[in-house]
């Protein structure tokens, strides 16, 4: 119970302490966002697990996983408007750009979160569990916190050598991971149909070790991915670099011409 | 639309029944997890790439394949030490134990 535990922190917490990390450091100045996108996304995962059973009788049974991949697919598009908003480089508008990242936090907290409902929901009841469990807790939390203060550290040093635009990117890559990981979620509900595997790196680094866990979150890295989530990776990741780049460089001589 | 074969999993006190799932190569396949437990688990297959929470004494589906011949092994998140089992590839003709 004691490992299980900390796996699952490492693989549910973690991708939530990730993407705070990366908000934090990508935002200026007001942080009061980040109190209110947990009670907002604490109390979003309440709700979406006491109707789970229902959701979960959707669409011919397959509404969990397509609740889960909505979830992610608003978090990446949330991640795109962050980028516009940078891109039109106007202070004034951060309202929006708070807004944003709390929606991303929320997002991520219901999709990750429910996970941890349903395990101490189910388990806290047995005997003799809580003890183990408390401990697995606190070392699961434990290891999140040290990882999150190292990105931490990490995503600042970018930001001081490159500006926003690197902790962007960061913010970028993690959630076309995490979209693409919901993407057999809707391969196991035959949703699309998806099973050819690209290749397979299990014995170089496997999922299901550490830096499996960690490259997971990090960037999406599976050991056996689809030929679809490949391609989907790469489109995701690629086209709004190509298009935001276009239209900063665009901005760029527009202002430029204006002087 | 050919049918697809459905293959049945129980699992009870923690343990899968049958731990191992014969299925037949480069066809896809619908895994139907029976939990008969008093609490929630987790399917998880990092070399099928599937994970699904089953609740306590409900069952889950899970539409596995078309899968290359080898071994995939699966087990639940929540009891990872005694919840385990292997999905077996065969290229041989499988009987179904249903089909659609």
């Amino acid at each position: 119970m004691l490992i299980n535990t900390v796996i699952l922190f490492l693989r549910d917490a973690l991708p939530i302490f990730v993407l705070v990390v990366y908000l934090y450091v990508h935002l200026p100045a007001n942080k009061l966002w980040l109190l209110s996108c947990f009670i907002a996304g604490a109390i979003f995962s309440l709700i979406y697990i006491s109707q789970i059973h229902v959701i979960g009788q959707w669409f011919d049974g397959k509404g969990i996983e397509l609740s889960l991949w909505l979830c992610q697919s608003f978090v990446y598009l949330l991640a795109l408007v962050l980028a516009y908003e940078l891109s039109r480089n106007q202070p004034s508008n951060n309202h929006l750009a708070y807004w944003v990242a709390g929606g991303m936090v929320s997002l991520t907290l219901v999709s990750k979160g429910s996970n941890f409902i349903v395990y101490f929901e189910g388990y806290l009841n047995q005997h003799n569990v809580l003890l183990t469990m408390l401990l697995g807790t606190f070392l699961g939390l434990g290891i999140c916190l040290s990882l999150a203060v190292l990105m931490y550290l990490a995503a600042q040093w970018l930001k001081q050598r490159l500006g926003p635009w690197s902790t962007w990117l960061l913010i970028h890559i993690y959630v076309t991971g995490q979209l693409v990981n919901t993407l057999p979620l809707l391969v196991q509900v035959d949703f699309i149909d998806a099973s050819d595997t690209a290749w397979n790196s299990q014995n170089v680094v496997s999922n299901e070790f550490e830096f499996g866990h960690l490259f997971n979150v990090l960037f999406g890295y599976q050991a056996a991915p689809s030929i679809v989530q490949v391609l989907v990776y790469v489109f995701a990741l690629l086209v709004p670099l190509i298009i935001f780049y276009w239209l900063k460089q665009n901005l760029a001589f527009h202002s430029g011409n204006k002087q | 639309m050919a049918g697809v074969a459905e293959y049945h999993v129980r699992l009870k006190d923690h343990l899968f029944f049958p731990s191992q799932v014969t299925i037949p190569a480069n066809q896809k396949v619908k895994l139907i997890i029976h939990n008969q437990d008093n609490t929630p688990e987790e399917f998880d297959s990092f070399s099928l790439n599937r994970e699904k929470v089953i609740f306590a004494n409900n069952k889950a589906s899970i539409f596995i394949g078309p899968l290359q011949p080898g071994e995939y092994d699966f087990f639940g998140e929540y009891n990872p030490n005694t919840a385990r089992g292997t999905v077996i590839v065969e290229h041989q003709k499988q009987k179904s134990p249903d089909v659609n």
